[in-house]
């Protein structure tokens, strides 16, 4: 137990995943309806994570070989799963991504869900969110880590089912639990295939025998198939990201935390955790390139046409994920982590902005917050611009790095096709966030409110609560300068600084794509001739189809509805009450009624009872006469 | 195996705590309600705590049978009364004993028949209390029957929704699984050549094949039956919805593991040529009733149909780690006796209270009760997320190791159970949505939440779930020690 205080890394680490646990028992078990006790213990136990997790990385910045905690948490015969911590740039890169938006979001949440009865509920979930979070960061073994994911998929469940009372929301957290289990289920297929034909499930050491090609191939693609399931369900691709969008019915700084910037980006993450793993399997990355491709061009579409702002970030979210995972399946490591680290601080601006749009009109519709002068608003207006600029990959915000990393690795693919794809995924992205920009800097019609707006005293005020403008500057600031910190992340997360050749094409085919959608939003929804109306509309049945989400959420409704309860769940019911039970209650009922039977020949008349004698008698030797 | 014979005894002490209970209670007046009360939460309490001394004393590095007192009871039969504790049965112990006392707090508000209700309640637990503890086959069985008789007059006079049926159906059926277990119990006693219900030397004798096989599926069913396995199932669900609240606690949380007991002590022990037999079929069956049990619960609108179909398919989990014959499945398998013990009365004690205030358990009349009553709500939340086996409770390892285990040992039914439960997070968190979320029913808007008091029973619960879900070394150690011998000598 010495060594747990003498080894200040160790119990850093110990302490990122005791503080926020101790911080939900404490909360949910004595200070729930005590809000100010509730604020300062979550807050206390998610500083110390915070200045944890930023000495870890400036203490191992030059760190060359990873460090190991391993603990036996489970020790059965050949499942043998170790706690423990794995300390290397991929995983305290995310420990310090995750610690310090969700310290952000906790310090944003204080304006935001001030007054609110579940108070001390909502910070008790989000340090539960901490903890799982945390712990998928720098778990050593993939158990310890499906585990953490596990949680995580909890506490995203009670924290968008919050407001439960309204359906929408306790049937989104449902749908998200459910849909990202379909994923896990797979996920835990995996693990177990190789816990059952290798045995020893430690990150580190699944790496380096892939990298050493000590695993058999077939097993190295089947567990990354697998577990890629796992990604599809988290991190929200095509098939299953169909609960991120209906997830936005969670309170907005919810959405910002764990739909936009940490939970989501869990899966992508881990395709990067144990990438040495996963990209030993071509069959693998192959499917990873193209789910994301399809995943980043269906969303972007959809993201076109939806008119609630937090929506249009969710399809965006999925988009971006997808375009994450493209990255990394064509190849680069660092694109595809480097556009998480660079997604994460510009996307939960994004949503930390709109929920200020929210919270002060009370509305989800940027129409009708654009006509209720939403520009107003100056900080927050200033910063959605420059995260939606991140967002569309301009100079020098920094999406235009991240993006132009994850082009260059689709530049090299042998197919060019997956290249062209990312373009116009980015000539997509650009259109609709700035649809979005544009709306609200330049509102075509006045607010009708404020025709008659002279019943209300003319108190209206554009102020922002500081404890919700700070971390918006703050996620700013890192969207303005982290992309000038490529270099610096490339030598710590791989070593050395990449080659960067200047190749003019792709340089210029993506300013080219990325401006030609802003150009595109701008004569559709900004100049002041716009017709505001989508360049989409004059294709309605392709318009009607995006705004039908691909009927992808009709596919699923479908299936559920007729597979699983239309089909098995009532075959299996009528089964067992009219066969299995039906069956038992006849053979029950069959003796009471057969007894019933025999019992009108037990009757106390004399003279019944002497006719039977007579005639059984007379029968008996009747046979034994004429039967010979 | 090795015995350590007890220095003091435990287990006697154990076994007659309920009885001096029971006893003391019936010179009670019938309207001293509180003393009664009393009483019957000390001796479980009594209980509760020498189960726990012998599970935290048990000493898994000496292992081998623990506690041990032997008294000779009928020699001319070889019958003794020989109690001892292993790794297997010692959580088992802890877990009646915890199930007990949360019962006897979760009845606190009972004023109908107060006095025979504990009374019942005292001897069905003596009854489970000996199972647990017998290592002698005839006292096991002698056991067996005394836990099973009260339940019929507990449902019969306290129950709701067709009790008579209820009642019937539970004991007609048990009575017929112990129809199966004697003759198989004789014939295992008839064939050994010793003449002894010893299940410790029984164990020593090599039985002649088809003695093991006929032996083993007559025990399998005869046990089964009350294991819940599928399709000798039906009993249960309607058993638990009839039952009073700490009758389904203990009817669910511990009798039914007794069945499973059962079948792993006596059936597998002495006929391990048999189990190899059947257990194939032993698999299939438990598949079955996992995938089973979570689609015909996702159809129920009840909410103690709806837990019973979830037992049925936790018991699955069950049988599924007893018929990989693996160390892991067979740890799992036990882990997994404890934690749905724990989970399920968790269920019941919660949906109790809130049965006790609405008398309606139709999802369709509830809602929103996560506003009315947050903490009662709170506990069948936290039941329902271990029923869809999120992490962090007991029941997460549990699950693990058997499907692991089962997906290595059969695969395809492995897997198949595997993916159901998919099914199980949806089954769960359905009812949650409909009972707790949502509007509530202005109906029901006036009643009060648990108070701190009535709450206990469902805090201690969920300690013990959460307890061996942070650290399960605590449990898996102990099973272990006595699972790895058990195996190697299958």
């Amino acid at each position: 137990m010495s060594a747990w205080f003498s080894d200040l890394t160790l119990l850093g680490c110990f302490l990122c995943m005791v503080l926020p646990i101790a911080s939900f028992g404490l909360i949910m078990i004595f200070t729930r309806n005590n809000h100010k006790l509730s604020l300062a213990i979550s807050l206390l136990c998610s500083t110390i994570p915070l200045i944890i997790a930023w000495s870890l990385l400036y203490k191992y910045w030059d760190i060359a070989e990873p460090i190991v905690y391993n603990y036996d948490w489970i020790l059965s015969d050949f499942i043998k799963i170790p706690f423990g911590f794995l300390l290397d740039p991929t995983s305290l890169l995310m420990l310090t991504i995750v610690a310090t938006i969700s310290w952000l979001v906790q310090i944003y949440s204080i304006g935001y869900m001030e007054g609110d009865p579940g108070f001390g509920n909502y910070y008790a979930f989000l340090s539960l969110f901490a903890l799982s979070m945390l712990g998928v960061s720098i778990s050593s073994g993939l158990l310890q880590l499906y585990i953490c994911w596990e949680l995580v998929g909890v506490s995203s469940y009670l924290l968008i089912g919050f407001w439960y009372e309204k359906f929408s929301a306790s049937e989104a957290g449902k749908k998200a639990f459910v849909v990202t289990r379909f994923g896990d289920v797979g996920f835990f297929m995996g693990l177990a295939i190789l816990t059952i034909f290798y045995g020893n499930l430690e990150i580190a050491n699944i790496n380096s025998a892939a990298v050493a090609q000590s695993m058999p191939p077939w097993l190295i693609s089947t567990a990354a198939l697998l577990i890629f399931c796992g990604v599809m369900g988290k991190s929200a691709q095509f098939p299953l990201h169909v609960w991120l969008p209906d997830a936005m019915e969670g309170p907005t700084p919810v959405s910002a935390l764990l739909h936009s910037a940490t939970m989501v980006a869990a899966g992508v993450f881990l395709i990067a955790r144990i990438y040495p793993f996963f990209s030993a399997s071509p069959e693998a990355m192959a499917v990873a390139l193209a789910i994301g491709t399809i995943t980043l061009l269906l969303s972007s579409t959809i993201g076109m046409v939806a008119t609630d702002i937090k929506q249009v970030w969710a399809y965006s979210t999925v988009s971006q994920l997808g375009f994450m995972i493209m990255g990394l399946a064509a190849g680069s490591y660092f694109a595809g982590y480097f556009h998480l680290t660079t997604h994460a601080g510009f996307k939960a601006l994004l949503f930390l902005c709109s929920g200020v749009f929210i919270h002060h009109f009370g509305t989800n519709d940027f129409f009708v917050m654009a006509a209720k002068g939403g520009r107003k608003l100056i900080i927050p207006m200033v910063t959605i611009t420059i995260a939606a600029l991140a967002l569309s990959g301009i100079f020098p915000f920094s999406g235009f790095f991240s993006k132009e990393a994850i082009l260059g690795a689709l530049y090299h693919h042998p197919n060019k096709i997956w290249f062209l794809m990312g373009l116009l995924g980015a000539f997509l992205t650009a259109y609709y966030t700035f649809r979005v920009i544009f709306v609200m800097l330049f509102p075509k019609n006045p607010a009708p409110e404020e025709q008659h707006g002279h019943d209300e005293p003319h108190e209206e005020h554009y102020g922002v609560p500081w404890v919700m403008s700070i971390p918006l500057l703050v996620l700013a600031t890192f969207t303005l300068i982290l992309g000038f910190c490529q270099g610096y992340l490339e030598r710590f997360l791989l070593g050395h600084t990449l080659h960067h050749e200047h190749n003019y094409l792709l340089l210029v085919s993506a300013v080219v794509a990325a401006l030609s959608g802003i150009g595109l939003a701008w004569i559709d929804w900004g100049s002041k001739k716009a017709k505001c109306v989508g360049f989409i509309s004059y294709v309605p049945a392709l318009e009607n189809f995006f705004k039908e989400k691909w009927y992808m959420d009709h596919f699923w409704r479908w299936f559920l509805n007729v597979f699983i309860y239309g089909t098995f769940s009532r075959l299996f019911t009528y089964n067992d009450r009219r066969v299995v039970d039906g069956g038992v209650d006849t053979v029950a009922f069959s003796t009471i009624g057969s007894g019933r039977l025999l019992s009108f020949f037990q009757t106390a008349l004399l003279q019944l009872n002497l006719l039977f004698m007579v005639v059984v008698v007379a029968g008996v030797g009747l046979y034994l006469l004429i039967g010979r | 195996m090795v015995e350590h014979v007890a220095d003091f005894p435990y287990l006697t002490c154990m076994l007659l705590a309920p009885v001096v209970g029971l006893t003391i209670i019936l010179f009670l007046k019938e309207e001293w309600h509180f003393l009664i009360r009393v009483v019957s939460l000390s001796a479980a309490a009594i209980a509760l705590g020498l189960s726990i001394y012998t599970f935290v004393n048990y000493d898994t590095a000496l292992g081998g049978l623990q506690f041990v007192e032997k008294y000779e009871w009928v020699k001319s039969f070889g019958i003794y009364f020989y109690v001892g504790v292993d790794g297997i049965n010692a959580p088992l112990l802890l877990l009646t004993g915890i199930v007990i006392f949360t019962g006897v707090l979760t009845m606190w508000e009972l004023e109908n028949r107060v006095k025979e209700y504990f009374a019942f309640m005292l001897a069905l637990v003596t009854g489970v209390f000996g199972v647990f503890m017998s290592m002698d086959m005839f006292v096991f069985f002698l056991f067996y029957e005394i836990a099973v008789v009260p339940m019929y007059i507990l449902i019969l006079i306290w129950g709701s929704t067709r009790k008579i049926y209820a009642a019937m159906k539970l004991t007609l059926y048990l009575m017929a699984g112990s129809g199966l277990i004697i003759p198989g119990i004789l014939l295992l006693y008839a064939t050994s050549g010793i003449n002894t219900f010893d299940m410790i030397q029984l164990h020593g004798v090599h039985f002649a094949p088809w003695v093991q096989k006929t032996a083993f599926v007559l025990l399998y069913f005869g046990f089964g039956v009350l294991a819940a396995v599928w399709p000798f199932h039906t009993w249960s669900p309607v058993g638990h919805v009839a039952a009073p609240t700490a009758v389904s606690m203990l009817h669910a949380g511990v009798l039914m593991k007794l069945g499973a007991y059962g079948i792993l002590r006596v059936a597998m022990f002495l006929c391990p040529d048999g189990f190899q037999y059947w257990a194939q079929l032993m698999a299939l069956l438990a598949a079955v009733g996992i995938v089973y049990g979570v689609f015909v619960g996702l159809a129920q609108t009840d909410l103690k149909y709806v837990i019973g179909y979830s037992s049925v398919s936790h018991m699955g989990i069950v049988g599924l780690g007893l018929a990989t014959g693996t160390i892991d499945g067979i740890n799992g398998s036990v882990f997994q006796m404890f934690a749905h013990g724990v989970m399920t009365a968790l269920f019941f004690s919660a949906v109790g209270y809130i049965y006790d205030r609405t008398h309606t358990r139709m999802i369709y009349e509830l809602g929103g009760f996560s506003k009315i009553m947050p903490v009662a709500s709170g506990y069948f939340i936290i039941a329902a997320l271990c029923g869809a086996g999120v992490p962090g409770f007991a029941s997460f390892w549990a699950e693990l190791l058997v499907f692991i285990s089962a997906v290595k040992v059969f695969p395809v039914r492995g897997l198949l159970a595997l993916a159901s439960i998919v099914i199980g997070a949806l089954f769960a968190l359905r009812v949650v949505q409909k009972t707790f979320y949502n509007e509530p029913n202005p109906k029901f808007i006036h009643y009060k939440d648990v108070s701190p008091f009535l709450g206990l029973p469902r805090a201690i619960l969920v300690a013990t779930m959460v307890l061996f879900g942070i650290f399960p070394r605590l449990m898996l150690d102990l099973i272990k020690s006595a699972v790895v011998p058990f195996v190697n000598g299958l």
